[in-house]
């Protein structure tokens, strides 16, 4: 049993104080981002980003702060959402449809009770399949020529927006916006300065870092700014301190059903936390919704999204460790980290830095349960923190952002681009264009252009070579498969609309 | 509307890009060069902005004109805060940020001037003493 070694070689990494200390830090500050309002896991991983740089941390540590916010945020979004009807994150939107009516109903403390316990729940499986399947997905990987990964690009970009998206040609768009921005610099292979206007400020390109903090934190900003005058939400009181274990595990099976739904969401490429809890939901809806109570605070409407949201979040671990394909918004913005940490993930990384993915893992078991600890007799605190007033907050969000970028490179063009970007991404958001894709393609441009260039190099320019291989035709009909699917249904979807 | 001014925006975009890769000239032992891949994406992209105009979706709700003056009042702010950080050193530039920010967010002077006072000493300490990165601290005339 290798993986049993390496998993114990990995809590040797983890229990070093400064990676412990980092992974309660994590926690903490990962659940208060996740509980505020408008400040989601991609906001809070973002803004964080330069803190792990200027600290000087090593790669591993760096990780496993940022993997525990990003933990710490699926668990503490589900707050705002019980408490005020507002999620705190866009995956705890479902939490909202029982959390809210239980809290209603005097029982605030029990729906946070169970919601921790099924984040608990989902997370724990997720990284039990994470130590299980990262491994077998890693081996396999390695067997993945040029072409075999243009074609995984290839799927990854089709399918981003999943089949949730409304628009699926928008989220298409979008992808390719990203992997235009991506060229922008000097070609890595001749040296031939693309899209850089004559300004050495762009010979390396877009900082995805710089991109990112712009697009998601200043756009939060803006966002924010327009609807002031609609924010006057009310604060449910907590009821008792803490919960009856009874009330706690009152979940039941349906922790279990949402964590494995959640984990399967989690893994497919672009899918993520959000899809993760709304199929969980769903499911557990036809599944044991007999008496009606569903949206009037059934436990199990608590449990089932919760758990599903946090199994997504730890399965969409899973391809951007072993693939480098992120699978979610925030596993995009640690692939960046840890590209800008010259680390680069993939297949070879479970064999060449066996601590920093161990160590990982075994982090976020860690987390798990310092998460659980904090989530139920601590749940008062973050409660409180809701109260913070947006006039401190938001400019807060925002001084962090322009510090982080600005301690990346001390330029203050940089600061132009972050604020050009938020300004892009506000409006991208009004018409309902997805910012995922433009982060992933401004992440994995170079990468899939240089395997283009490579694969096309290894036949001497014969594009059939691109199709040649059993790995990269089965992927291809993978993508193929989900975009039909994506279609079919928008397609059903405008044309209900268009009738109702 | 939007969609269909958005589209045609990206549809200039995408032929303007796929032209300029045109005129970037392949090396020796690489038969795609630097040319091919922006030219691969700007025709999907050409035809996905096409799809843009000519199905556009719903229109979407444009803020009404006092929320839109108050974020062109922020991003004015902003980038003024960018352009100036290093001209009038990191706490003068964040305490007039921050102040200002404030009362965009409709709070009273004196609370938002606290907030602006709390805020620039908090992270010039954090930052600059703390994580040692190093911050302007005065404007560039006295330093």
């Amino acid at each position: 049993m290798g993986f049993l070694d390496a998993l114990l070689q990995g809590f040797a990494v983890a229990l070093t104080p400064t990676n412990l200390l980092l992974a309660l830090f994590g926690c903490f500050a990962g659940t208060i981002i996740g509980a505020l309002p408008g400040l989601g896991p991609v906001n809070g991983v973002a803004i964080l980003i330069p803190l792990a740089f200027s600290l000087g941390l090593e790669p591993t540590s760096a990780l496993i702060m940022l993997s525990c916010i990003y933990y710490g945020c699926m668990y503490g979004g589900r707050i705002s959402s019980i408490m005020l009807n507002i999620p705190g994150d866009e995956p705890a939107i479902m939490t909202t449809l029982d959390g809210y009516p239980m809290a209603q109903a005097g029982k605030a403390s029990e729906a946070l009770g169970i919601s921790a316990v099924a984040s608990f729940a989902g997370a724990t499986f997720a990284t039990l399949g994470l130590t299980l399947f990262a491994p077998l997905l890693a081996k396999a990987a390695i067997h993945f020529g040029p072409a075999d990964y243009f074609a995984l690009y290839v799927l990854a970009f089709a399918t981003i927006g999943g089949i949730t998206s409304v628009n699926p040609f928008k989220t298409l768009l979008a992808a390719f916006l990203g992997l235009m921005v991506a060229s922008v610099g000097l070609d890595p292979a001749t040296g031939t300065p693309r899209y850089t206007f004559g300004s050495y400020h762009l010979y390396d390109g877009f900082d995805p870092i710089v991109a990112i903090v712009g697009l998601f934190a200043i756009s939060e900003v803006l966002v924010y700014l327009e609807r002031l005058n609609f924010s006057d939400a009310r604060m449910v009181p907590l009821g008792r301190a803490l919960p009856r274990l009874k009330d706690l595990l009152s979940g039941g099976w349906a922790n279990l059903r949402g964590s494995v739904i959640g984990f399967v969401c989690g893994i497919l490429p672009g899918a993520g936390a959000s899809l993760g809890a709304f199929m969980s939901y769903i499911f557990e809806q036809r599944w044991s919704a007999r008496d009606g109570k569903f949206g009037k605070g059934d436990p199990r409407g608590i449990a089932a999204p919760e758990a599903g949201n946090n199994a997504a979040s730890g399965g969409a671990l899973i391809p951007m460790l072993t693939l480098g394909v992120p699978g979610s918004g925030t596993t995009a913005v640690m692939l960046a980290l840890l590209i800008s940490l010259n680390i680069q993930p993939g297949p070879l990384l479970f064999d060449r830095q066996p601590d920093l993915v161990w160590g990982l893992i075994a982090a976020l078991y860690i987390a798990n349960i310092v998460l659980l600890v904090m989530n139920i007799p601590m749940i008062g605190l973050f409660t409180r923190m809701l109260a913070m007033p947006q006039w401190i907050l938001m400019p807060f969000v925002v001084m962090v952002s322009f510090l982080g970028v600005y301690s990346i490179s001390h330029s203050t063009f940089d600061l132009f681009v972050m604020v050009a970007f938020g300004v892009i991404g506000y409006i991208l958001r009004l018409i309902g264009i997805s910012l995922v894709p433009i982060i992933l393609g401004l992440l994995l441009g170079a990468d899939m252009e240089n395997n283009l260039r490579r694969a096309l190099s290894i036949s001497n320019g014969d594009f059939t070579f691109l199709f040649q291989s059993p790995i990269a035709m089965g992927l291809y009909a993978l993508t193929a498969t989900m975009l039909t699917i994506a279609l079919v249904l928008s397609f059903r979807r405008s044309g209900k609309a268009e009738n109702a | 509307m939007t969609d269909r001014i958005v589209g045609a925006l990206i549809l200039a975009l995408s032929i303007w890009y796929g032209i300029t890769a045109g005129s970037y000239e392949a090396s020796f032992g690489d038969p795609l060069g630097p040319a091919a891949f922006p030219i691969m994406l700007s025709i999907p992209a050409a035809v996905l902005s096409l799809a843009l105009i000519l199905r556009p979706d719903a229109e979407p709700k444009w803020p009404s004109f006092w929320p839109m003056m108050r974020q062109a009042a922020a991003i004015a702010l902003l980038l003024a805060y960018a352009g100036f950080l290093e001209v009038v050193g990191f706490p003068l530039a964040t305490f007039l940020a921050v102040t200002l920010l404030g009362r965009l967010l409709q709070t009273t002077w004196p609370k938002a001037a606290i907030s602006g006072a709390v805020m620039s000493a908090v992270l010039f300490i954090t930052f600059d003493y703390l994580l040692d990165l190093p911050l302007p601290l005065l404007p560039e005339f006295m330093s």
